[in-house]
């Protein structure tokens, strides 16, 4: 820092010579009133990365839930159902593993892997990374499996056609009032491992209704992805959602 | 709070918050930036502590390492679509105190932003290369 001219911010002191001798005469202090949005760089890639899916005709789905509540697993249940009708691919966000990449690699689909470190959510700039590492002109519909966590994801646009939520009935039936940020941002919403209920006290309808109430629009599915039970029809609604897309 | 390494939504809002900071500083030809304020919606889920403990590891070796962060929190403000009123929430449950309806229509307190900087700068175009 250079204390003669003032020029107090180091990356400038690093960009010029001090061969002035100016004086820097008086100074006073002064607000600046910016109130500038801190996710507006996200936002603006986040657009980026939806003109980019169009252009290849790709409908992106962002997958958010707690860690556990089986997005790996409805993926894999929607891969066989779909049975070739449309060509998948996955981006798979985790903390440190690629675990889920492998099962997804085992399926024989294109898949990236976003090893976040610490990072509790994926960003845009990270999917626009990988969106650049995947054959998107050999992809339909394209799963982006978020970092397991219900708050932040709910911040941050990754630039996917639809944002979904699932919640397992093994969470309890309270999570919706809870988490009211990332079910605003959602567009569906899956309860998942249905097959539990009879084991467990979750009222469906409950969730069902709060989430409705907080987005009137929000779709919703009861689903297993171990039984099979409900996958079909969450399979029609991303069916319809990809052809919505291409017309 | 989140188990410490979890803390990173914070610390991603931090780093952009020095970035915008500097940014400006610059932009306006900045002496020294005295402080910064930030403000948060109280729908974000951002910590105030966390952002705070952040943003000292985020502003080392730039001009914002004598400048203490302020955040303001900022409430909720909605509209119940049910009894018509307009609400002021602390919380992010999104329910109506007067009629307990949960529609809520979002005003404001959904946002992060770089409220303010307190900026030290030359009177006249003496100083002025920064
Ligand atoms: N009974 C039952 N178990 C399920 C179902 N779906 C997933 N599981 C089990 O739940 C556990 C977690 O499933 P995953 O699909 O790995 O969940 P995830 O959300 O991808 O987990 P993370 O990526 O680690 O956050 C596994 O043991 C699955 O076998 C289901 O529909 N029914
Ligand atoms: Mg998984
Ligand atoms: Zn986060
Ligand atoms: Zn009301």
């Amino acid at each position: 820092m250079c204390d003669t001219c003032g020029c107090g911010l180091p990356e400038e002191a690093k960009n010029h010579a001090h061969e002035h001798d100016h004086d820097p005469g008086h100074t006073h202090r002064e607000e600046a009133v910016l109130y500038r949005n801190l996710l507006a760089a996200n936002e603006a890639q986040a657009r980026e990365n939806r003109e980019h899916l169009m252009e290849h005709g790709v409908l992106a789905v962002n997958l958010m839930s707690s860690p556990g509540a089986g997005k790996t697993s409805l993926i894999e249940a929607v891969v066989d159902s779909l049975s070739g009708k449309l060509r998948v691919g996955v981006i798979e966000g985790d903390l440190a593993t690629d675990r889920d990449a492998e099962r997804i690699r085992a399926l024989g689909l294109p898949v990236w892997q976003i090893t976040t470190g610490s990072t509790c959510h994926l960003d845009a700039a990270m999917v626009h990374e990988a969106l650049h590492r995947l054959p998107l002109d050999s992809i339909d519909l394209l799963f982006v499996e978020n970092v397991g966590n219900l708050v932040c994801p709910g911040l941050y646009d990754l630039g996917c056609h639809l944002n979904g939520v699932l919640l397992s009935v093994t969470e309890g039936d309270d999570k919706v009032a809870k988490y009211p940020v990332i079910f605003r941002y959602a567009q569906f919403f899956c309860i998942t491992k249905s097959d539990l209920l009879p084991y467990v006290s979750f009222d469906s309808s409950k969730p069902q209704r709060e989430a409705r109430i907080l987005k009137g629009d929000l779709k919703t599915f009861s689903l297993s992805a171990k039984g099979g039970e409900g996958v079909e029809a969450f399979l029609s609604y991303l069916l319809a959602e990809r052809h919505a897309l291409s017309s | 709070m989140p188990p410490p390494g979890r803390d990173m939504h914070e610390w991603s809002l931090a780093c952009e918050l020095v970035r915008e900071a500097e940014i400006e500083a610059r932009r306006r030809s900045a002496l020294r930036v005295h402080a910064v304020k930030a403000s948060v919606g109280v729908l974000t889920g951002v910590v105030p502590e966390l952002l705070q403990r952040a943003y000292e590891m985020a502003r080392q070796g730039t001009c914002l390492e004598e400048a203490p962060l302020e955040i303001e929190v900022e409430a909720v403000r909605a509209r119940c679509p049910q009894c018509g009123r307009e609400v002021t929430l602390h919380s992010p449950a999104l329910v109506c105190p007067d009629c307990s309806s949960l529609g809520l229509e979002i005003l404001g307190g959904d946002g992060i932003f770089l409220a303010s900087l307190e900026l030290e700068v030359a009177e006249a175009a003496g100083g002025n290369h920064v």
